[in-house]
């Protein structure tokens, strides 16, 4: 054979060997790979005739390097069973813990990542100045359609009040506005006041109502998603004038995403001189917005307001105004509500009891309660919160605006999540031996109800440890209603592969 | 004794072979005709259960034969009486692997 040749198959064999002891575990790494190497030169050696080695020699030389590598994998096999033994890890506490609390960081990572629940989660870019609600009509208060006519609005505002010191309007219609010189786009404009924004107090990172625009164009502000769809993100869209229903307007910044949670989901926001909005066609109906005098708080029975206006002796209209502290709570109050809710409807899907009864005297030890009961309060924690991120996750996944119904969905998400959450917990914690944490296995089926008159019948469990035994009844009688702990004295633990604790 | 219990025929046959005098891995192999993916790991399963003792050879010694140290095996206290038990139980185990042939090497 040539040298060369001679040279591969060395280079063959040496990669073997080091391909061999990769798959050895790291702590035997060296040792292995020492004997591999100096097995293998002694194997070339009692081989060799002439310097290089014949086919026939190169051959059983790999084949030697072949048999390190089922070594190798047979020391990795070996490994593992003594390193992971199943019974130990199956249904431990830790284990459950750890599967909690991947889930929440998953939900938590989520909720970073989405646009719509960072907005939902920092209530302080929504929150309107105290004081300030919306009137509409008596008769519509719950779907909140616009029920005020432009000429109620001028009356209102030329009117002296004793219960309102401010008021802003605004009205939605549908108009083509040109982003570009030829590119029209039918959006949705609402015509709001001047004063409109100062009024609710929004924290918006521009003016909203520049007064030092020589050109005299009105100010137009435009939503997040205009600016994501037709201006593809330009940082450099204020101050740029463009055209909504025919009139030139200036663009004075972008509306922060999810900071407009009043009724309406308009594209853009065009502030009139009072006067002018006063005008519009009686058929404009729109929202009017108030701020309420000392006086006015005074008479607000909790967060609503019911307002008689005396047009002449026999004609009374009633309107209704609302307060926006009630409609902007954020996510913590509905979660709250929602969790409350659900621990009240606990009992009515699962036994909250725990299971406790035994058949003997024996106890486990104080600080072995501890640890249950410690066990079960992380898992109902480690369920809300996961009920929290995930509810905001899946209710303002697709949200780009607030919406009522996405409220709704977050409302009916941590709902339910809590429930059926801590009902696992509750199952979960009734199938953990009190001793070790872990799940009882190996379930056996003794007796039959059919069979038996007044024998016991039902199924019998095992904790892995060989601490308990759990007897549930199949059928619940009045004198073995519930489920019950046999603890197993220490002459019983030879027999169980893993006694030691959780 | 424990491990007696337990030895396998393989497990036996390296015993002998080292027993014999054939005290490092590839001789075992040529002698018992085992691959070397049984071998090795049985050793260790041997070392393990204080049936055999292995020990590297001297650097200085390597050195002077121009060629790595290799790592010998030889039997523990244990492993002698395990080996002698296990002769009772595989009579042929002797025929097979024999002392004087070692020897004669």
């Amino acid at each position: 054979m040539k040298p060369s040749h001679d040279r591969a198959f060395r280079a063959l064999q040496n990669s073997m060997v080091c391909a061999a002891s990769l798959l050895v575990p790291a702590g035997q790494r060296p040792e292995w790979r020492r004997e591999w190497k100096a097995e293998l030169w002694h194997v070339r050696h009692s081989l060799c005739e002439c310097g290089a080695l014949s086919w026939q020699a190169q051959r059983e030389a790999t084949s030697f390097c072949l048999g390190s590598l089922q070594d190798a994998i047979c020391l990795r096999r070996e490994s593992r069973q003594v390193h992971d033994p199943a019974p130990r890890i199956s249904g431990a506490a830790g284990q459950c813990i750890l599967r909690l609390c991947t889930l929440l960081v998953v939900c938590i990572v989520l909720a970073r990542l989405l646009p719509g629940v960072q907005s939902e989660r920092d209530p302080a870019r929504f929150q309107v100045n105290p004081g300030v609600i919306l009137i509409q009509t008596s008769s519509s208060t719950e779907n909140l359609a616009p029920t005020i006519s432009p000429a109620l609005f001028r009356d209102w505002k030329s009117l002296r009040q004793r219960n309102f010191d401010e008021f802003a309007f605004y009205h939605t219609v549908r108009e083509t506005a040109f982003v570009a010189a030829r590119r029209g786009a039918r959006w949705s404009v609402t015509h709001a006041s001047s004063n409109l924004f100062s009024l609710l107090g929004l924290q918006l990172p521009f003016d909203p109502a520049p007064s030092g625009d020589a050109s005299g164009l009105p100010a137009v502000i435009i939503s997040h998603d205009s600016w994501r769809r037709d201006f593809a993100f330009d940082p450099d869209v204020a101050g740029r004038v463009m055209r909504i229903g025919g009139r030139a307007a200036r663009i004075a910044g972008v509306m922060p995403f999810g900071v407009w949670r009043l009724p309406g989901q308009p594209d853009a926001w065009l502030l009139e001189p009072d006067a002018q909005l006063a005008n519009a066609s009686p058929r404009a109906l729109g929202y009017l917005v108030a701020h309420l005098s000392p006086r006015g708080q005074a008479a607000m029975s909790g967060e609503s307001i019911s307002i008689t206006v005396r047009a002449s002796e026999d004609d009374d209209t009633e309107f209704y105004g609302v307060s926006f502290a009630g409609r902007l709570r954020g996510p913590w109050g509905l979660f709250w509500f929602a969790l409350i809710l659900s621990l009240l409807a606990l009992p009515a899907v699962t036994s909250v009891t725990m299971g406790e009864s035994n058949y003997s005297s024996h106890r486990p030890s104080r600080k072995r309660t501890m640890v249950r009961w410690a066990f079960l309060l992380a898992k109902f924690v480690l369920v809300a919160a996961i009920a929290y991120f995930a509810s905001l996750d899946l209710a303002w996944w697709n949200s780009s605006n607030y919406s009522p119904l996405a409220e709704f969905a977050q409302l009916a998400w941590a709902f339910a999540i809590c429930l059926f959450g801590f009902r696992w917990a509750l199952a979960d914690q009734r199938q953990r031996c009190p001793v070790c944490l872990r799940r009882v296995t190996h379930p056996a089926q003794v007796g039959l109800a059919s069979r038996t008159f007044l024998g016991w019948n039902g199924t019998e469990m095992v904790c892995m440890g060989g601490h308990t035994l759990l007897h549930v009844p199949s059928l619940p009688t009045s004198w073995f209603s519930g489920q019950r702990w046999l603890y197993l004295d220490t002459s019983w633990e030879f027999l169980f592969a893993d006694s030691g604790a959780w | 004794m424990a491990v007696e219990a337990r030895l396998s025929h393989t497990a036996a046959m390296i015993l002998q072979a080292i027993s014999a005098g054939y005290v490092y891995g590839f001789s075992i192999m040529e002698m018992t005709g085992l691959p070397s993916g049984t071998v090795y790991p049985a050793m260790r399963r041997l070392e393990r259960d204080d049936l055999i003792r292995s020990q590297w050879e001297k650097q200085s010694i390597a050195d002077a034969e121009q060629r790595p140290p290799r790592k010998y095996y030889r039997l523990t206290a244990d492993g002698k009486a395990t080996l002698e038990a296990s002769r009772k139980r595989y009579p042929l185990l002797e025929r097979l692997i024999s002392t004087e042939e070692a020897k004669s090497l």
